[in-house]
This record gives structure tokens, C-alpha cells and sequence, in this order.
């Protein structure tokens, strides 16, 4: 089949509509059994006994693991690393933490066992309110990252103009469509093979050698299609490693997938976060001093930091900065990077800062920001590879209409509704890794590229294959990218906006020497340096040719700033009667260098946008801290965006590469796609309404009580 | 999910006294609700009683009263031309309940049993009066944002999710129930309960009873109407608080006016005294504001939940004001 | 525990759907067992049978009678089945038939990953007991393209790029179809507000609304 309606479109697309592509879950293994968990009713303690004779003596079950049978892992074994060694330990850390794992025939009858599990246990005093502890001085803090100062420490208090605000976020959760889980299949009893849900295949496999002390190639992680991770699946999960336990005690294949419920305590979530910025200046918009101190929630078991403060150290130009980041350990399960982990948590309450004192200036905020804007990197004190925010500014407040925007507050209303206009601005870093590819181009015309990267969802394969096609001049549909394997070369993670320039200049180098090849080929066989690969193989009756090529980390860090930047642009409507809150405009503008693949690339910022419109104004992962539980652990009460809540969203790429990056010119804009947008919405919130919501979400409620 | 019994009837009287005689014995109709109770554990009925079969599916206009079976779907009272027609405060509060799947196969009479979505009544770690009498109420002094402010108990302040209830007790329906000795009719707003000390029973049905259909009468309302509902996303969301609004205006005199609130109480909230206040008076800004003052007598909150006090009133009006101006 | 000839003996008795049908005396299952018109026929069952049949003992006696018939047709294949009660149409579509193309993406009816079409409605299969499906036609992506050729929805899918990691994609596909065919696609606030039960995480909504406008204003026959 081939229904390339162009070159841009997904190269899995029919896969993906077809349900053909399949995914973790879905892998038919003869003898499959089924595994379910058996969670923590209590927050803190120790499990004094697990009674499971009614849950093995169920139709079905063939056993019920936990600390008190599992088999010998062990790397568990040994003392250090997080104490939360699943089945390892009979401590319990947070409410739902996994203790016991049942595995019968079918999935209905697992279920059910697990129902008949019954636990005691030793119950102790925990901590799981983050607000009251930041405010408690015997409440335990860690520093999450050593404290920055450039110039004068808190130089805002003496400025002519000063604001200084308290941000509030709440714990977000990553929420893939797909449930997370794992199939285990033991072939030996050195020997597994995973179907994983994972961002990095490789680093599982890593994961996993590490706990059951066995060669890494004696694993093999295969994760194909990813059905979303936006963070979440760059770890290998304790109840993974419990299904792998499992399988290799009962010498069958286990396929967990746990609840939507255990999504929200299991796989981690976005922190929440508490943070203080101060921003002085002068009467006539420059900045003289910013102090950013951040709080963000960790667990008792597992320390998680992540870069909230990190934008705050060179957005703006600013002679004065000081930003300090401090952890609070809770008895919850760890945390782990979101999508724009920490920088969108940052963006959020610096943003807010520059329009707070922009309206205190009476300053329109782009004008503010612009006034503002760097030549060089302030923090690094290098140029920037690229930057092209002031075009940016530009090219996104004509298309939003922001010459309609009133710097009055309040002063646009439409019936029942107030209108008011936001911007925001997002960074992120722009560096890459070391990845491996392997091309093979084949005499029948076409090229297969290898790597053990992943695709979550932003088009790897096709962003890998359009860089092949342009350099090696071969359509797309002759073009194949092997991802999601661990036994194929190795490539990193996929986190951080790095996949495509790092695998990307992989792909590059490997096509550049499988030219240079071929023409060497067709130099022996007198051959014209340009005749078409095809007629060289065959000349040289090669069958194919192979290449592999590890590509570099770039080492232009100590010459240069990389970064990506995008600016948000949003169009609010807010009910004077109700409170709610409709975003009606949205236009990003993504300034990350060349677009590879134009398609996947403007469905990636439009993705962020509904990231951000959820983290705006609804989502909010809510906990009852009598019990530290949640308490909304579901999709009908955690409320991601729906269709009803997005508008058209208007994309604009600068375009522009940039080398020093990678040899492509494209630099990554996952994480900007989000980073920066909730700002916007907030100010919008306030030019439409004069009401300041430092607190996320914006639900009605709070719009209605400002 | 303990693997439950699972029988079908076709015959009114045969699952009646299917259920009757067995008390783990339960109806199921769309199931969107109880099944994912059972598979929440909330509950564990060890036969279920599929009445799909059951010959109440019709929507008839019988001498001006409206016939609607219990086993329409949601879905389908929302699309019916008569509905659409002459009920359309009806088909709007449906269309703003729940999903497109999911009005495609819950019921009518499904959606008056749904129980309450109290994130600690779901729970069965948690502490709650309705799903285990006797354990306490987490939502008191706990997360209850979402809760009632009218009519609360000490035992329970949930309230009961429906939009669809809404339309039909502003609309007043009857509820038509079969039971072993025949049929007996009651006033929609008698059909569910406060919570009282008994916040266990959501409604007046007793065991043994099946709702077989609702009949409302015509009227004069299908012209100045409205549903609103505020909600904490766009759509797929329960409400906050939500109104059906309808009034018979003539020459800019209210000649009849129907109020109900969701989100508010244990049960849809049908507001007789602000609709007794705007009878008779001009539909403008002012009689709108003094009736949604009227309607929030009694209203208490529980904290989280406090904002109501404030969005409720103002949604009585937005609804009054949308209603109004659709002449 | 139970020999070959007291299970071969079990089996004849699985009750059908007929007869359970006509059994209006509302027992369980181990009353069912003990019934006497089974008495005859179990004349050979030695007395720990029965005892296991009660239930306390052995509970993997009883799951012989835990299974009862269904026949309905999925993609216009007719499928003769024995499935529990307790098994949802999904769970039946994904590990039974293994057509996992239909998504488990909450299990609860608040996410639309498991849209299917029942009798040509749209419905989650996560939320609809599979024996409640007896003698009904369900179609699920699977079943949606002829043969090679993508369905109209699928193909405007790929063009406006209506996804990211694929997940979510049958159920808004599936969903989609049902919307035009509904009635519900007339302008892109309807088709947003009609395909309100589909979430997506990746955020691919302004896209798939641009796909379904694209098939509705087409007008071909979906």
C-alpha cells in the first residue's frame, strides 16, 4: 500500500490508522499470562503479612509475588541505590506504592485475584502537604541545585520599580493515552526479551542487566510504537522489573499494564511547585535585578530535581540575577521529567513576573521584552548560535492581532465575555548527543537506516528518513528507519528535544560517507561521480552497501549558547458571569533552525499548545493529605484538554538553520512547543480581566474569587 | 470483578422477579455506570439481569403528554424530533452530559440511578457514608470542590452528576415505576433523595422496582430556554454547577418560569420559589438577580467548595439572561 | 484435581444462553449445580464435587460453568465464542480475537481510545459487558479500510497529520466516522464538541478536526 498523499506525511501513518501498528500490550506470545497489581493502602509503614491463600486458590492463578517469594534478583541485592527495590523491601513510601503482583491466565481473573490479596501493616506518620511544608521551618529541605548569583543578590528590593510574587503549580501527571506496562518472555534463564513502553530501549536494557546481573545482549528491548511518554517512559519503572521477575519465576511470558489510577503514582508526574520571583527595574523598562527561588516537590526514597530556575539565569538582560532551587521530600512516589520538565515550570512564574511589571510600567509586554532581550548570552557570556526572537515577536503579534490588544486591562468585551491577549516566551536547550546509525543501501534502490532510538509520538522515523531523502536524493518511500530495538545500534534516550539533531546528524554522516562510497565505486568502475547508486552497485556487483557512524556530541558548548526559543501568542475569552475560561487564539512561533519535516513538526508545537492549555487552566492532580492520597486519579476528574477546549492554532516557523548545532540546521522544539505557553494564557487572563491568577490551574473558581 | 451471573430478561415481570428474589441480584442497562463501578470494586453484584431486551425503547406524544421508555438512549432522546421540538431543554441537557459514546448506550433510566462521582465514594480505601454507611464522610473537611451546598447532611454532601435529571425535573416529569403488584407514578422531584442519615439510598426506587418510563407533559417552554453548564473543561467534564433555565414570556411578562440547578445536591435541585419570585414579573436584569438571590436560600459551603455560593447565583442568570434573549 | 470423566460430564452441562434465558429462579451459580434436574445426570459426580461446587474449597472447579456462549460478528466475521461474563468487549476484541487495534486507554468510558461501532453506533467497548453483545455486528479499525484501500477518514487522517503517537488514533478515527455519519460534522465547533469523548494527549485535535471537516465537506458516502 501506498498512500503518500506527499513526501511530509508519517512514514508509519498507515500503520497508525489501520491498527496494524502495534504496540507494547499487543504482542501475542503463546502461553501469555496476565499480570495485576496489588497496591499500598497505606502512605508510610512497613507490610507486617500479605495473605494471599484465597487469591491463589482463584480459578486461573498461577502465583502471587511479592518481598516474601520473589526470585533472586541481584543487582537488588546489593545495598545502595534507591531504596525502593520492588519486592525488595516490605517499607511502604507512598499510598498505591506496588507490593504484590498476581499473574493468572487471563487478565479477568488476575484482576480479580488481586481483590483477594489481603495486606496488613504497620502504619507511621507521613507528610504529603508540599504548601505547608515549604511554609514549615522543621520541614525538611534539600537544595536542588547550588545557588546562582550574578551581581548583586536580590538587587530588585532597591529598584525603582519592583514586583515580588508568589507562582503556584500543582502536581501535573504525564497522562500517555497508553497505559504503561511491559511484557516479559524469559527464553533461557539467561536470556529475556521485553516489549517495552519505553523512551530508550537501550537504557532499559541497561536497566535491566543491571538488576538480574546477566549480559546486555543477552536482553533485548523492543519497543516499536510508543503510545506517548512525555517523560514518563525514560525510566524503567519498579513494576517492570516486577513483571520481569515474575516471568522468570514462573517460566511464562507476563504482560502487565497497569490502571489509569496507577498512572498517577507509579510512573511519575510533574512536581509541584512553589516559587518567589522578584523583578526590579527602572521607570523606563530596564531590568536591574531578578531573584528567582524555587520549590519543587521529591520523595523520601528517590531525590528528583529538574531545571525550574535555569531560563531565569540568562532571558533577560540583566546585570543582577540570584536564583536559588530547593527540593521537599513527601511520602509520594517520585517524580520525573514532564514535557519542558522544569523549564516550563520556571516559565510559568518568570513570565508572569515580566507582565506584572510591564502592566506596573505601563509598558506594553512585548515592548518589555524586547527592551530586555539579550545580545549575547548574559549567564554564559557567548554569543547565541542562532536567536531570532525579535522576528519572532514580530511575525507572531501580526498574526495574532496584537495591535487590538488594549494595555488597559478590562477593556475589550464581547457580550458576556472580557478579551484580553497574552504572549510568553520558552527556551530550551539546544545541544546533542553521541547516537549511532547504520545505513544500508541496497542495488534494489533502496537505503534502511537503523538506530535504537524511539518515537513517542514526534515522528522520529520520518524526520530520519526526510534528512536521508534530501541528502541522498531518494524518495521517501524508498527510505526505511528501524527504530525500537535494542539490539539495533545504539542510540540515546528520547528526551530533552535531542532525537532529531542527534540521531539526525547520524543519519547525516551516514549518508554523506555512503556518497562518498558510492562515488569511489563508480571512480573504479569509471563511472561518472554522479550516476545513480543502483547502476554503481550493479556495476560492482554488490549486492549492497553497508555504513555505520557514531556521531559526536557537538563541541561548539564552549564557543557558543545553544538554545531554541519559541514565543507564544494567545487570544483569551473570559465569562464575567462564570469564570471560565476559553483560549480563542493561539499562534506559536517556533525559532529552532531549520524545519526538517514541516508536517510533524507543526503537529509537535500544535501538541504543546493543548499541553499548555491543560496546564493553564485545567489540570491538577489533587490530594487529600489526611491519607496522601489522590483523590481526582482518573480521565474524568484529572482533566486533560478535549477537543471542545482547543481553537485553530496558528504554527510560524523562523526557518533559519543553524549549523553550529548540527550539520542539518534544525535545532529541537518538543520541549519549547510547551514551555511558556501557560504564562501567556495567565497574562491574557489578565489583560482580559485585571485579575493576576498566580496559581495554576485558572479554573473558574479562582477567576470568579480574584 | 468477581465473575457474576449474568441473565437475560425480555419480559418486564421476569426480571422483576429476577431481582426481587435475590439480593446480590442487579439491572443492568448501558452499564456505563455499573460496570465501571464493579470494576472499581464499589460494588460486586453477583448476577446482573440484562433488561436490554425489555420492550421500553419508545418515545410517544400521547394527549399532550410525552411517553419516553426507559431503555431510550440518551442519545436518542436527545435527537427525537418531538424532543427537539417541543422538549429542547431536555435534548440540550443531554447533549452536555457525558460523551457521544457514552449517550449512545446509557439510558434513561440508567442515568437517574447513576451514583454520585465523589472521588471517596469511588474509592474504597476512603471513608464514605454512601458506599459503606457508618465509615464517615472523607469530603467533609477533605477535597470538596465539586460538592453540594443545599441540602447536605453530616453524613454526605455528593452530588448526583446528571444533567439530563436536570432538564427533566425543571420540566416536571413522572416517573412511571413497574413493580411485582403492578405500577405506581411519581413526581420526578420525589424520584431522588436527600442524604440525610441514609445517604446509602440515592433515590426511592425499592428493591424489586424497575423505572419503565417517564412522561412529561407539553408545554410552553420550548421557546426562552437554556442549559448551562459550567464545568472545568470545555465538554466530557461533570459540572460544577449547571442550570436548566426555561421561561413563557409574553409581551415581556413571565408567564411561567422553570429553574433547576446540578452540582448543587444530593439530587437535581429544582428551584420553586425563584420561579414562584419571576412569575408575573418583567424578564429583566433585576427581577433575574433578585430570583437567583431567592434561589440560594440555604445555601452553605464546605470550603473547597465555597465559590459556588458565588457561580451559582451568577449562573441562575447567565441562563436567565441566554433564555430570555433566544425569542 | 478433578479427573478427566467428571470434567467431560461438567461440560455437557455449561448452561446455554437458552436455558439460562428460561432460568427465572434467580440461583447462583452453585445452586445451579445442585439443581435436581442435574442430579441424574450427575449421578457419577462423587460427593467432593459437589462440595467443591460450593464454592469454598476449590474455586477452580467452578470456573467450568463460568463461561457461556456468545456469538455476534466483528468486521462481518461471525465468531462462535465461550467468554465470562466479566469480560469486557475489549478485552475480548484485544486478547481473545487480538484485533488491538481498539485501544485500552482508561478502561473506565473517559478517554474514547476503545471506540468501536456497535450496530453501526458509536460506543466505548471498555464500558460494555461482551455477552451484552449477543448477535450484534461490531466493526472496528480493523474493519474499516476495503481490502488495500484506506477508508475516506483514514486517509484524511494521514493528510492533516490528525496524530502523534498513534494511540488514541483508532477510537478518534472510529469516532469520526460515526460523527459525520451522525449528522454531528456540520461546522468545526460541532465536530469539536461531538468528538469531545476522544482525548489525546499528543494534542493532535486542531488536525483531526481539519481531517473530519475534510471528509464531511467531501460528501462521499462514509
Amino acid at each position: 500500500m501506498n498512500f503518500f498523499v506527499d513526501e511530509n506525511d508519517r512514514v508509519d501513518g498507515i500503520d497508525k490508522v489501520t491498527g496494524k501498528a502495534k504496540y507494547f500490550a499487543e504482542y501475542q506470545l503463546p502461553g501469555l499470562t496476565y499480570g495485576v497489581l496489588v497496591t499500598s493502602s497505606i502512605t508510610k509503614g512497613k507490610i507486617t503479612g500479605i495473605d494471599t491463600k484465597a487469591a491463589k486458590n482463584a480459578p486461573g492463578v498461577l502465583d502471587v509475588l511479592s518481598h516474601l517469594n520473589k526470585p533472586v534478583a541481584p543487582g537488588y541485592e546489593q545495598a545502595g541505590g534507591s531504596p525502593m527495590k520492588i519486592f525488595y523491601t516490605d517499607e511502604i513510601f507512598f499510598n498505591g506504592q506496588p507490593i504484590a503482583l498476581v499473574v493468572a491466565d487471563s487478565f479477568e481473573r488476575a484482576t480479580y485475584a488481586a481483590s483477594l490479596v489481603k495486606v496488613s501493616y504497620e502504619k507511621s506518620a507521613f507528610n504529603t502537604d508540599f504548601v505547608k511544608s515549604i511554609n514549615n521551618p522543621s520541614a525538611k529541605k534539600l537544595q536542588g541545585q547550588p545557588p546562582y548569583v550574578r551581581g548583586t543578590a536580590d538587587a530588585y528590593k532597591t529598584a525603582e520599580v519592583k514586583i515580588e510574587q508568589i507562582y503556584t503549580m500543582p502536581i501535573e501527571t504525564h497522562n500517555p493515552m497508553e497505559l504503561h506496562g511491559i511484557i516479559a518472555d524469559w527464553r533461557t534463564n539467561d536470556q529475556v526479551t521485553v516489549y517495552a513502553k519505553t523512551q530508550g530501549v537501550k537504557a532499559a536494557q541497561a536497566t535491566i542487566a543491571n538488576v538480574f546481573k546477566i549480559p546486555q545482549e543477552n536482553i533485548q528491548v523492543k519497543s516499536e510504537f510508543v503510545g506517548g511518554g512525555f517523560g514518563m517512559a525514560l525510566k524503567t519503572w519498579p513494576v517492570e522489573i516486577a513483571t520481569v521477575m515474575a516471568s522468570k519465576h514462573l517460566k511464562r511470558p507476563v504482560k502487565l499494564v497497569i490502571t489509569r489510577d496507577q498512572m498517577f503514582t507509579m510512573v511519575g508526574n510533574r512536581p509541584s511547585a512553589y516559587q518567589k520571583v522578584g523583578l526590579g527595574a527602572t521607570k523606563d523598562g530596564k531590568i536591574t535585578g531578578i531573584t528567582h527561588t524555587a520549590f519543587g516537590q521529591t520523595s523520601v526514597y528517590e531525590n528528583f530535581t529538574e531545571g525550574v530556575v535555569n531560563m531565569t539565569k540568562f532571558m533577560y538582560d540583566s546585570d543582577n540575577v540570584n536564583t536559588n532551587y530547593y527540593v521537599v521530600p513527601l511520602d509520594l512516589s517520585v517524580p520525573i521529567w514532564m514535557r519542558g520538565p522544569g523549564e516550563a515550570t520556571g516559565a510559568f512564574a518568570l513570565e508572569s513576573a515580566i507582565d506584572e511589571m510591564a502592566h506596573a510600567l505601563d509598558m506594553d509586554p512585548l515592548e518589555f521584552r524586547m527592551k530586555n532581550d539579550p545580545e549575547q548570552d548574559p549567564q554564559k557570556k557567548l554569543p547565541f548560535s542562532s536567536k531570532n526572537i525579535k522576528e519572532a515577536y514580530k511575525l507572531g503579534s501580526a498574526k495574532v492581532g496584537w495591535s487590538n490588544r488594549k494595555n488597559k486591562p478590562g477593556s475589550i468585551t464581547e457580550g458576556a465575555w472580557q478579551i484580553g491577549y497574552g504572549v510568553s516566551i520558552g527556551v530550551f536547550n539546544a545541544s546533542r548527543g553521541r547516537a549511532t546509525v547504520k545505513g544500508i543501501l541496497k542495488a534494489d534502490g533502496t537505503l534502511v537506516l537503523q538506530s535504537a532510538t524511539s518515537d513517542i509520538g514526534p515522528g522520529t522515523g520520518t524526520g530520519m528518513v526526510l534528512i536521508a531523502s534530501k541528502l541522498m536524493n531518494i524518495p521517501v518511500e524508498k527510505i526505511s528507519f528501524e527504530l525500537g530495538d535494542s539490539s539495533l545500534p545504539p542510540a540515546p534516550s528520547q528526551g530533552g528535544s535531542t532525537t532529531l539533531s542527534t540521531v539526525g546528524t547520524a543519519v547525516n554522516d551516514v549518508c554523506v560517507s555512503l556518497k562518498s562510497t558510492i562515488a569511489e565505486l563508480a571512480a573504479n568502475a569509471n563511472m561518472s561521480t554522479t550516476a545513480n547508486f543502483v547502476e554503481v552497485l550493479k556495476k560492482n556487483n554488490l549486492p549492497m552497501i553497508e555504513v555505520t557512524k557514531q556521531s559526536q556530541a557537538n563541541q561548539q558548548g564552549k564557543e557558543y549558547s545553544m538554545y531554541s526559543f519559541s514565543i507564544h501568542f494567545v487570544q483569551v475569552k473570559v465569562h464575567k458571569l462564570t469564570g471560565v475560561v476559553k483560549v480563542s487564539k493561539i499562534v506559536s512561533v517556533g525559532d529552532s533552525g531549520k524545519i526538517i519535516s514541516p508536517k510533524t513538526a507543526r503537529s509537535q508545537m500544535v501538541g504543546g499548545a493543548v499541553g499548555g492549555i491543560g496546564m493553564a487552566l485545567t489540570e491538577e492532580a489533587l490530594l487529600d493529605n489526611r491519607y496522601g492520597k489522590y483523590v481526582n486519579n482518573n480521565f474524568a476528574d484529572y482533566h486533560v484538554p478535549v477537543h471542545a477546549d482547543v481553537p485553530e492554532i496558528d504554527v510560524i516557523f523562523i526557518d533559519k538553520p543553524d549549523y553550529i548545532v548540527n550539520p542539518m540546521g534544525a535545532k529541537g522544539m518538543g520541549e519549547i512547543a510547551l514551555i511558556g505557553f501557560a504564562g501567556a494564557v495567565a497574562n491574557a487572563v489578565f489583560n482580559a480581566t485585571g485579575k493576576r491568577i498566580r496559581s495554576l490551574p485558572i479554573t473558574p473558581d479562582k477567576v470568579l474569587e480574584a | 470483578m468477581i465473575n457474576f451471573q449474568y441473565l437475560r430478561a425480555s419480559v418486564v415481570k421476569i426480571a422483576l422477579s429476577l431481582v426481587s428474589k435475590d439480593p446480590k441480584a442487579t439491572f443492568i442497562a448501558g452499564g456505563t455506570n455499573l460496570i465501571d463501578l464493579m470494576k472499581r470494586g464499589v460494588t460486586a453484584p453477583e448476577k446482573l439481569i440484562d433488561i436490554n431486551k425489555l420492550p421500553l425503547a419508545q418515545i410517544e406524544l400521547k394527549n399532550n403528554v410525552l411517553h419516553i421508555g426507559a431503555m431510550v438512549s440518551n442519545s436518542a432522546l436527545a435527537e427525537d424530533s418531538i424532543v427537539k421540538e417541543q422538549f429542547p431543554l431536555l435534548a440540550l441537557a443531554l447533549q452536555s452530559g457525558a460523551s457521544a459514546q457514552l449517550r449512545n448506550v446509557a439510558t434513561v433510566g440508567g442515568n437517574m440511578m447513576q451514583r454520585t462521582r465523589c472521588g471517596y465514594f469511588y474509592d474504597t480505601t476512603m471513608p464514605c457514608n454512601k458506599r459503606q454507611p457508618g465509615t464517615g464522610c472523607g469530603a467533609i473537611g477533605g477535597y470538596n470542590r465539586m460538592h453540594a451546598i443545599f441540602g447536605t447532611s453530616e453524613s454526605c454532601i455528593a452530588v448526583h452528576p446528571s444533567d439530563m435529571c436536570v432538564g427533566l425535573v425543571a420540566l416536571d416529569a413522572q416517573v412511571v415505576i413497574a413493580n411485582a403488584k403492578g405500577e405506581r407514578k411519581i413526581s420526578f422531584a420525589d424520584f431522588h433523595r436527600l442524604p440525610g442519615s441514609t445517604p446509602e439510598k440515592d433515590n426511592n426506587l425499592q428493591k424489586g422496582e424497575l423505572i419503565v418510563r417517564l412522561e412529561i407533559p407539553t408545554n410552553n417552554l420550548y421557546k426562552n430556554f437554556h442549559y448551562l453548564k459550567v464545568r472545568d473543561r470545555s465538554s466530557y467534564a461533570f459540572a460544577l454547577v449547571s442550570v436548566a433555565a426555561a421561561l413563557e414570556i409574553s409581551q415581556g411578562i413571565i408567564k411561567n418560569a422553570r429553574l433547576a440547578m446540578g452540582g448543587v445536591a444530593h439530587k437535581p435541585w429544582r428551584l420553586v420559589e425563584a420561579e414562584n419570585f419571576l412569575k408575573g414579573k418583567t424578564a429583566n436584569a433585576s427581577n433575574f438577580e433578585d430570583a437567583a438571590r431567592i434561589a440560594m436560600y440555604g445555601a452553605k459551603g464546605f470550603g473547597e467548595n465555597d465559590f459556588k455560593l458565588k457561580l451559582a447565583p451568577n449562573s441562575i442568570i447567565e441562563a436567565l439572561t441566554v433564555a430570555k434573549a433566544k425569542a | 484435581m478433578l479427573n478427566n470423566d467428571i470434567r467431560q460430564s461438567l461440560l455437557l452441562f455449561k448452561p446455554t444462553m437458552a436455558e439460562l434465558d428460561n432460568n427465572q429462579s434467580g440461583d447462583t451459580r452453585r445452586d445451579f449445580l445442585k439443581k435436581s434436574s442435574l442430579f441424574t445426570a450427575l449421578s457419577l459426580t462423587p460427593l467432593t464435587v459437589l462440595k467443591a461446587a460450593e464454592g469454598k474449597v476449590d474455586e477452580r472447579f467452578a470456573e467450568l460453568f463460568e463461561k457461556i456462549p456468545l456469538n455476534l460478528k466483528v468486521n462481518n466475521k461471525p465468531y462462535v465464542l465461550k467468554v465470562e461474563p466479566r469480560a469486557t468487549l475489549l478485552d475480548l476484541l484485544r486478547e481473545q480475537l487480538h484485533l488491538t487495534g481498539t485501544k485500552k486507554g482508561c478502561d473506565h468510558g473517559q478517554c474514547g481510545a476503545c471506540t468501536v461501532h456497535v450496530d453501526g453506533k458509536r460506543v466505548n467497548s471498555c464500558l460494555s459487558l461482551a455477552v451484552m453483545n449477543e448477535g450484534k455486528s461490531i466493526t472496528t479499525i480493523e474493519g474499516l479500510a476495503k481490502g488495500d484501500e484506506l477508508h475516506p477518514m483514514q486517509a484524511a487522517f494521514i493528510k492533516h497529520d490528525g496524530f502523534q503517537c498513534g494511540y488514541c488514533t483508532p477510537g478518534q478515527i472510529m469516532s469520526a466516522v460515526a460523527c459525520v455519519r451522525e449528522g454531528h460534522a456540520n461546522s468545526k465547533e460541532e465536530i469539536r464538541e461531538y468528538m469531545s469523548g476522544n482525548i489525546c494527549r499528543c494534542g493532535a485535535y486542531p488536525n483531526i478536526v481539519d481531517a473530519i471537516q475534510e471528509v464531511k465537506e467531501k460528501g462521499t458516502a462514509i
